[in-house]
């Protein structure tokens, strides 16, 4: 059912290229061999794919929100992207393929091994973004507190805070004035920067439940307090996270702040 | 024979004793004396008493007489003269007339010195007459000389002058100086330039004589040139400069005219000036942006005007060295990804370089699900126009990265020419490949393609990871030195991780293949992965695949962290804007700006492809006017064990210059660089024609002598050091004493007393 859905999505998206008889073998191999089953073709390597941090928690709760966020990434931008979200151990050296990594429970997280935190730490250095999510929207304890305790020991020098209206995460393809999730717990993201770079964007407001559908193609789960509108700017808020961690500051480069100030007017 | 002629004489003590044993029998004779006197101090008759005592005191006198030996010694004197030096100024200015259509400076000179002779001779019966020119080493100088040889030095140095003529006996002589008499136009060009300061007062102080000047020339000349040019060493390209004026016009008063500048010929501004006295200095700025790295020759001038003193001085030519100061960037993305996501990252940690980028971020079939795009998007359109016609050409190095748009609004079909022509004319041009480039996707780009050093093989992009191996020009190339030495680069080559796929084409002929696929060929050829050339008088570099963040990001999986990837977009970029470091020719002209007169030289350095130094390389240098571009001369030299090699030219006309060098080692060319070189008309001696009299008072008035114009008639009185130092010649000394009636009178004088001395009853 849900594979069918991703072919109906995928017939309202140009086609890429006309693959060759060649390709198509090529893609088959390498079907083979890959364990995630994903054909990798040329160019597949550079699009946005979204990985769903394995942990200890429940880390399964979202992983079809994250392909519902690629599939509306591919819809409404340029970006081309693997129609697929890939569960990744956190001490896996495959983390280094994906830059954009979701990290996301309805529970406490278990304590990050040794091997998870540093491994963790070289890809949040080295240019990853780490998008966590508190899917139980908690505030303190459950996720939250569990989350802050393990990036405590990840990043220790860059502590979470506030993001400002002014990151260029609210303009990084939609102009955006507020964070909503599933719920509205908290107005805003909060940040651990690596440098000028965020590379870690927190959300106590259950984004990813936003994006979840059902296998019966319903959204899973009611967005409150402002239902639809309120998902339609949790699902912008999903595309300026995947075009924040693919253009970086782009949208604060001279050329353009000019316009966004006039549109912000 | 005559004898030597005394004339003059003292007396002297001839005895042999030592004086500690003359004055201990002095003092005995005294005792003596003394003694007698005391043993008659009882005599009652008055005349008795002192007749004993007078004649005792006058043994006594005689004894000492023979004590002492004296002795006449006759002198032979002499006068010695003390020296007055005569400083005559001889560089260049002392050519410019006394007056518009006058005598010379020098001649007039020569002239007086002719015409106060009587007074010179005078002069000589007191002091020893020295004559020196100056320029500004002092040498004695002769009125011949002075009248015949016309003044040449590119210098002034009137403290220097001094300090020589004072400092030592230049002459020999070994005579003191009583005085200088300077004679010079004030146009000191060295210490004094400024007028005399503090030190400059301390050092004419230090001097001891008093110096007398004679300014030589008035102040009536006409003279409109450019004093002086104040210009940094180099600019930075597209960056604006100032180059600050002083013009001096002396005779102007109530003109206007204009200054221009020019770069080689093309004028780059033109300013007005109007001059309200007749000496006057102003001073104005030009401010251009340079738009060309290199060094050029710039010209500022004045026009002439026909009853000007000097004309040549109405232009000043000067070199600047147009440098990056940052590279400037457009880097143009076909879309978001992975592979434009690190580019981006190190572009903009790179402090030497400005970027200015555009994505594409929603093409026409996206569906943004917005009411209102313009409040709702933070999207600005793709401003095709400003990026690829108007403004390409500030850039230095465009990045196209997996560009290949073929929809209306996104295609930059129109644009290709231009973007072809910006490489064909010097720019730079870095092709990224991807899914919609270098044969795959729709869009061929085929004329932006004639500048690429790959074309479409007509296979499908391999997807397949891979290795790509260095070639033989990959191991010595400077863009893909990613270690040191051969060695060192294939290590690190071989460090990095396989990269998922690449766009597989063939190298064009001229192409310079650094990386390749290991295994994969294209028409029987291993499938280049990055190759390089350059085109027109630009460079090109492709990287046929999307794949190379992994270099950056997926290399750190291991946990070793490196720069390879930063290092090798830098060795790109730096060879793209053809950073002086990385070509294998370069020529440097020493020094870029030439005084009148003297050689313009140059050093070449070639190296081979691989960027060792190319010994043995036949280098042909030429320089050629940059106005007329006529060809003054060339020379063909081999490169020494550096690689380098120094060439001369013989002293050209003044104006711009440029030299152009191509190296060829064997029959294959190495390149060729180019350098600028202004020849200036006139050196500073000559660039202005005015006395200072002001100067010269100064210089008098600090050492305590007299400031004087050239007088028509004779010498003034001047101070002078007196009185002449009288020193010893010859002597003889003649004894008094050894004279046999000296001898009686004392036995006579002791005998009197004697005899006298029983009569009157003593013993």
């Amino acid at each position: 059912m849900r594979r069918a859905r991703y072919i109906a999505a995928g017939l309202r998206l140009p086609l890429p290229m006309h693959p060759s008889r060649r390709q198509l073998l090529q893609g088959l191999a390498a079907t083979a061999l890959l364990p995630s089953g994903a054909a990798l073709g040329f160019g597949d390597s550079s699009r946005f794919v979204p990985a769903v941090a394995m942990h200890g928690g429940n880390w399964r709760g979202r992983v079809a929100a994250l392909r519902r966020l690629a599939w509306e990434v591919q819809r409404r931008t340029s970006v081309e992207v693997v129609l697929d979200a890939r569960p990744l151990p956190l001490d896996s050296p495959e983390l280094f393929k994906h830059p954009f990594l979701y990290l996301g429970s309805d529970g406490p997280l278990p304590a990050f091994s040794a091997a998870e935190v540093e491994n963790l730490r070289r890809f949040l250095t080295f240019g990853g973004l780490l998008v966590a999510d508190a899917n139980d929207a908690s505030d303190g304890t459950g996720f939250d507190g569990s989350f802050r305790r393990e990036l405590q020991r990840v990043l220790p020098q860059s502590p979470l805070g506030d993001l400002s209206m002014d990151h260029v995460l609210f303009k990084s393809f939609y102009l955006l004035d507020a964070a909503p999730g599933r719920v509205l717990n908290r107005p805003q993201v909060q940040a651990a920067l690596v440098g000028k770079r965020a590379a870690v964007l927190y959300s106590q407001n259950d984004v990813a439940g936003a994006w979840s559908r059902s296998e019966g193609g319903s959204w899973e789960y009611e967005c409150t307090p402002g239902g639809e509108p309120q998902r339609e700017l949790a699902l912008r808020l999903g595309v300026n996270l995947a075009l924040y961690a693919l253009c970086l500051d782009y949208k604060d480069d001279a050329v353009h702040l000019p316009m966004i100030l006039k549109k912000r007017r | 024979m005559n004898g030597p002629a005394w004339n003059s004489w003292k007396l002297v003590v001839l005895s042999p004793l030592p004086p500690w044993l003359l004055w201990a029998l002095g003092v005995g004779l005294l005792l003596g004396v003394a003694f007698a006197a005391w043993g008659v101090r009882r005599e009652p008759t008055r005349w008795r008493r002192f007749l004993l005592w007078g004649l005792r005191a006058l043994a006594g006198l005689a004894a000492l007489f023979f004590l002492l030996e004296p002795g006449l010694r006759r002198l032979q004197l002499a006068s010695v003269k003390n020296r007055v030096a005569v400083l005559v100024d001889r560089s260049a200015s002392m050519g410019f007339p006394v007056e518009p259509g006058g005598p010379t400076r020098a001649a007039s000179v020569a002239e007086w010195l002719e015409r106060a002779a009587p007074q010179l001779d005078a002069l000589r019966e007191r002091f020893s007459l020295e004559f020196y020119g100056f320029d500004p080493e002092l040498s004695p100088v002769s009125l011949a000389q002075l009248k015949g040889d016309p003044p040449r030095a590119g210098r002034t140095d009137l403290l220097g002058a001094l300090r020589a003529a004072t400092g030592g006996d230049p002459g020999g002589s070994g005579k003191k100086l009583s005085g200088v008499l300077l004679f010079s136009d004030g146009a000191d060009n060295a210490e004094l330039q400024g007028g005399v300061g503090d030190r400059a007062r301390r050092g004419l102080e230090e001097l001891g004589v008093p110096v007398s000047t004679f300014l030589v020339g008035d102040g009536a000349l006409k003279d409109l040139a450019v004093q002086d040019v104040k210009v940094d060493d180099f600019a930075f390209v597209r960056n604006a400069v100032t180059v600050e004026v002083q013009v001096r016009a002396r005779g102007f008063a109530g003109t206007t005219t204009n200054v221009t500048l020019a770069r080689e010929g093309a004028p780059v501004g033109s300013k007005e000036l109007s001059f309200s006295s007749d000496d006057e200095v102003k001073s104005l700025a030009f401010t251009f942006t340079p738009d060309q790295t290199g060094r050029f020759v710039y010209t500022l001038s004045l026009p002439v005007f026909p009853d000007e003193a000097v004309a040549d001085n109405n232009s000043r030519a000067f070199t600047l060295k147009t440098i990056r100061d940052r590279i400037r960037v457009l880097l143009v993305v076909g879309r978001p990804s992975w592979d434009e996501r690190f580019l981006r990252g190190l572009l903009k940690q790179d402090a030497n370089i400005d970027l200015v980028s555009f994505y594409i971020l929603r093409t026409l079939s996206d569906e943004t699900q917005t009411v209102n795009d313009q409040r709702e998007l933070s999207l600005i359109p793709f401003p095709t126009d400003e990026i690829f016609n108007t403004r390409l050409h500030t850039f230095d190095v465009v990045i196209l990265q997996n560009f290949g748009y073929t929809e209306p609004g996104l295609s930059i079909a129109q644009y290709e020419r231009n973007l072809e022509q910006y490489v064909h004319n010097g720019g730079a041009l870095f092709f990224i490949g991807g899914d919609k480039v270098l044969g795959e996707g729709r869009s061929a780009l085929t004329t932006l393609a004639q500048a690429l050093p790959v074309e479409p093989s007509g296979q499908p992009a391999n997807p397949e990871p891979f290795k790509p191996r260095l070639t033989p020009e990959g191991l010595r190339h400077p863009v893909s030195a990613l270690g040191s030495g051969t060695q060192g680069t294939d290590a690190a080559w071989g460090s990095l991780p396989a990269i998922p796929g690449l766009n597989l084409v063939t190298a064009k002929p001229g192409a310079t293949v650094l990386l390749e696929h290991p295994f994969t060929s294209v028409n029987g050829k291993n499938a280049p992965l990055l190759a390089l050339w350059d085109y027109g008088r630009g460079r090109t570099v492709t990287l046929a695949t999307d794949g190379s963040w992994y270099w950056a990001f997926t290399s750190h999986a291991s946990g070793t962290p490196t720069r390879l990837y930063e290092r090798f977009f830098g060795n790109a970029l730096r060879w793209l804007v053809r950073d002086p470091e990385l070509t294998t020719v370069t020529l440097s002209a020493e020094p870029a700006s030439v005084e009148p007169g003297q050689p313009v030289a140059a050093v070449v350095t070639a190296r081979t492809p691989d960027y060792q130094p190319a010994v043995g390389a036949r280098v042909r240098v030429e320089l050629s006017n940059v106005e007329t571009r006529a060809v003054a001369g060339a020379q063909e030299v081999l490169t020494g064990p550096d690689g380098a090699v120094r060439v001369e030219f013989p002293p050209p006309a003044p104006g711009a210059w440029k030299l152009k060098a191509t190296a060829s080692l064997g029959d294959k060319e190495l390149g060729s660089a180019d350098d600028a070189v202004a020849v200036r008309a006139v050196g500073p001696e000559l660039a202005d024609a005015w006395v200072r009299p002001g100067l010269l008072e100064q210089l008098a008035e600090a050492t305590g002598g007299r400031a004087f114009k050239l007088p028509s008639d004779g010498l003034p009185e001047v101070p002078l050091l007196d009185p002449p130092v009288v020193e010893v010649g010859r002597s003889r000394d003649e004894p008094l004493w050894d004279r046999w009636y000296y001898l009686v009178l004392l036995v006579g004088l002791l005998g009197a007393e004697w005899v006298l001395r029983r009569r009157f009853g003593y013993i």
